[in-house]
């Protein structure tokens, strides 16, 4: 037999043994689908199953997602089903707890995890003062899906939004006092 | 720039009330500092005698201004009334023109005089605040005690007691230095949060209103000599027309519309509360 015939009859045999193993034991890999429809109750429990399942990686789209259906049912309970929810994902270890704190904190509390630092304000936040009001502007817009579009918490967003201009104002003087302004 | 309200503020024109309202606001915070510890001490006594003094600076110099002001806006308004704009080789338009730059250099004069004291006393409270701010907010603080600070005793608070931000205040200088003092003398007994804010507040003020002045001083050597030449000319400047604008606005303040946040609607007794809140 000549080379170019024994390839192809081992790759006809190759594909014969593919095929056949298809039909007798399908894949069962991971969906991930995310949820979908108007009840947050139902969207955690089934995105609760695919985290469990294999789908951990995209723990990020599945919350976003489920924010998304929230905003559709905007209330103060809201808080507390992401806040157990949260809990939830740092006891199946898809989290860690400081994890889950600064994701809950960050769409549902008033103060910033952009601000979080052990050192002082002069040494540690005025060399990149420009970049810390950035990402606390980034964090304000995640406190109104949070507070105001899903938690209807118009008081708590009011107050998150005033400590932002605050502390962007104290900010700017200390920075210029501490002379490390950029 | 309303004149004619400039003529009718004569608050704490004398400075005894000034001495009296002083030490009766003073006390609370001494009172305070003996009771409460630890307290932010961005307002010792020195810082707040100096933004009292540069109130009171501020105020002599509106004061001496006021007139000179109300008088150049008349003899504008007698320009425009006459139709002088455009026209100005009519002896009558003339006439008002050498008049109008005459009270010119009679403002730029008046600005002259006063401004160095201005300028002292605005250094002098900037380098104070400087020194406080970065001790006690700068190096005693890190970015999240500060929030902390910050956010301490919001929900006690009262809109109404909050101060007023940059950029929100259109009022007259010298108001406004009023305005601070009453402010970190009441807060004093209260609200270290509203200290630090009104501490930064003040503070980028004083340094904008110091490079306002170093500008306004620069200034007015060129602009009076621009002036003694027009005279010779009896013609009115646009240039002329903006310096006083800027006057009235530094000076006087400028009235703003200001668009507040809409008012909260829940009970914060009924706030959840996360095991996750930080």
């Amino acid at each position: 037999m000549n080379s170019p015939t024994l390839i192809r009859l081992l790759g006809i045999t190759a594909m014969a043994a593919l095929l056949s193993a298809c039909n007798s034991n399908p894949p069962r890999g991971p969906q991930c689908s995310l949820p979908e429809g108007p009840h947050l109750d139902q969207a955690v429990s089934a995105a609760r199953f695919d985290l469990e399942t294999g789908c951990e990686e995209r723990f990020q789209e599945y919350f976003q997602r489920l924010l998304v259906i929230a905003e559709g049912d905007p209330k103060k309970e809201n808080k507390a089903r992401f806040s157990e929810f949260l809990v939830w994902a740092n006891q199946e270890g898809l989290l860690s707890k400081r994890q889950a704190r600064e994701i809950y904190n960050r769409y549902f509390g008033v103060k910033y995890v952009s601000l979080i630092g052990d050192y002082s304000v002069c040494s540690h936040t005025c060399p990149r003062q420009s970049q810390v009001v950035a990402d606390m502007q980034r964090e304000l817009a995640d406190k109104e899906q949070g507070l105001l579009k899903v938690s209807a918490d118009r008081r708590a967003y009011h107050r998150a939004n005033r400590l932002f201009q605050e502390t962007e104002l104290v900010l700017e003087a200390t920075c210029s006092a501490c002379g490390a302004v950029e | 720039m309303k004149t004619g309200m400039l003529c009718n503020d004569r608050r704490n024109s004398m400075p005894g009330v000034w001495l009296i309202t002083g030490c009766m606001l003073l006390a609370p915070l001494s009172a305070h500092s003996l009771t409460r510890a630890p307290t932010l001490k961005l307002f010792p006594t020195t810082v707040l005698e100096e933004i009292r003094h540069t109130g009171s600076v501020a105020r002599e110099m509106e004061t001496g201004l006021q007139a000179v002001i109300a008088r150049l806006d008349e003899q504008q308004a007698l320009f425009v009334a006459s139709k002088c704009e455009g026209g100005e080789g009519d002896p009558g338009c003339k006439q008002i023109a050498r008049q109008l730059g005459a009270t010119y250099l009679e403002m730029l004069n008046v600005m002259g005089d006063r401004l160095p004291a201005m300028e002292t006393a605005v250094t002098a409270t900037t380098s104070s605040l400087e020194k406080r701010i970065r001790r006690e907010l700068g190096q005693k603080k890190t970015p999240w005690t500060l929030q902390e600070l910050l956010i301490a005793e919001d929900t006690a608070k009262d809109e109404s007691e909050r101060p007023a931000l940059r950029g929100r205040s259109g009022m007259r200088l010298s108001d406004r230095f009023s305005q601070y003092y009453q402010l970190v003398a009441r807060s004093g007994s209260r609200v270290n949060s509203s200290l630090a804010v009104v501490a930064s507040d003040i503070y980028l003020d004083m340094q904008e209103t110091a490079h306002l002045i170093a500008r306004t001083r620069e200034e007015i050597n060129r602009a009076t000599l621009m002036e003694q030449l027009n005279q010779s000319f009896g013609t009115i400047t646009p240039e002329m027309q903006e310096v006083v604008a800027g006057v009235k606005a530094i000076l006087f303040g400028e009235e703003q519309a200001l668009t507040l946040s809409a008012p909260p609607d829940s009970d914060p007794a009924r706030e959840y509360a996360s095991p996750l809140q930080l």
